[in-house]
């Protein structure tokens, strides 16, 4: 870059000295810009991209120089050192046109690391929220199965026979919430039981209606629906006995299944 | 008195006239056609250019040297008219030479300044982390 910077202020400095020396007696402007410039495109190590150019700027320099020796005239002279300048000047140009095309190619293979690297980064930025999620579910004491983690919610969370959400599960809703957030690559399949008390077609309302107040409260506070899937699977599904109270109320539960690995959708059937 | 002036403007025309031929002569074909190529260099360049500031001067002495070469050629002066025409031929490359440089600079330019950019984008997060 300095010596393209050189070889152009060596031009204009020559022009301008050409402009004043009216009467150039022994030195011939145009022939000292001629010498200075051709050796120096000659001598690139980018050459080869202005052969031609360079080789045309030659054979007129040297024509310019040996008019000079015989004592030719000048005018003759100095269209030669113009030919050959103006040679030099465009192998020049060429040289640098080159040279940016290799910035240009290099740059592409830097972009694309670095596109490669902020890839990275943010697939590390994921598994850190993949974790958190991993976290916030361990601590809300979620069980892992072989279907996913499985958070419970418990019927102590909804009003009784009703599918309203109690504020008591706030505090739990709004963490699960905030933790697909942030991993919007996990999915959550929610599934309403009941225990075996009443008629089915009631017991499959209230168990869909349920899980619809989760997936609600779910998206109320952000989550995107596309992360959510809700069924109702009524008293197909108890955990415990429904012969006694304590596992009737066991059966009574809204279970929040997540998948583990992004992406993966949950089966739906109750294996 | 009028006709003696008269014939005497006459004959020094003619001698003038003839002079001029002999000492220049005609404009052989050859260096028509290297007159006619550097037109066309200069509307090629012209092309090339567009709207480039770069190559603009050159442009237009390359445009000044081929008026140069059309007087020469009316003018009958093969030489004047060979050297301008190779001269607007050559500026018309250089003219043409310019613009492209010019344009794959300002591309690696705004490919490195957009790389820096990536570069300062993809590290906020990671430096405000650490």
């Amino acid at each position: 870059m300095k010596r393209t910077h050189n070889l152009i202020l060596g031009l204009a400095m020559a022009t301008a000295m050409a402009a004043c020396s009216s009467t150039p007696d022994k030195t011939i402007a145009e022939l000292e810009t001629a010498r200075a410039v051709v050796p120096q495109v000659e001598s690139s190590p980018r050459a080869g991209v202005a052969a031609e150019n360079i080789s045309n700027a030659r054979k007129a320099l040297d024509e310019a120089n040996r008019m000079v020796e015989k004592g030719g005239k000048i005018d003759d002279i100095r269209y030669e050192a113009t030919v050959a300048a103006t040679h030099a000047q465009i192998a020049n140009e060429k040289i640098l046109e080159a040279q940016a095309k290799d910035e240009i190619a290099k740059g592409e293979g830097e972009r694309q690391q670095v596109l490669a690297q902020a890839r990275d980064r943010e697939a590390e930025a994921a598994r850190t929220r993949a974790q958190s999620l991993e976290q916030e579910l361990k601590d809300l004491k979620a069980t892992k199965t072989d279907r996913g983690l499985v958070l419970t919610l418990g019927d102590v969370l909804f009003d009784t026979g009703k599918a309203t959400l109690k504020p008591g599960a706030f505090s739990t809703i709004d963490r699960l919430a905030q933790a697909l957030k942030e991993d919007p690559n996990r999915r959550v399949l929610i599934e309403g039981h009941t225990d075996s008390v009443g008629s089915d077609e009631f017991n499959q309302q209230l168990s869909e209606n349920r899980a619809m107040s989760v997936q609600s409260a779910l998206m109320q506070r952000g989550v995107s629906g596309g992360q959510i899937n809700s069924l109702g699977k009524g008293e197909s599904t108890p955990v415990a006995s429904n012969d006694n109270a304590a596992g009737r109320q066991q059966n009574r539960r809204v279970e929040l299944i997540f998948t583990e690995v992004a992406g993966q959708r949950v089966a739906t059937d109750g294996s | 008195m009028s006709i003696s002036f008269r014939s005497l403007t006459l004959v020094a025309g003619a001698a003038a006239s003839l002079l001029t031929l002999t000492a220049c002569g005609g404009v052989s074909e050859l260096t028509r056609q290297e007159v006619a190529r550097s037109e066309t260099a200069v509307k090629q360049a012209q092309q090339s250019l567009g709207s480039s500031e770069a190559g603009a001067i050159e442009l237009q002495q390359a445009k000044d040297y081929f008026t140069q070469a059309q007087k020469a050629v009316e003018e009958q002066n093969e030489t004047r008219a060979q050297r301008y025409a190779k001269q607007a031929e050559l500026s018309a490359q250089l003219a043409t030479a310019k613009a492209q440089n010019a344009s794959a600079r300002k591309a690696a330019d705004e490919l490195l300044a957009s790389i820096q950019t990536l570069r300062q984008e993809t590290n906020r997060p990671a430096t405000s982390q650490q």
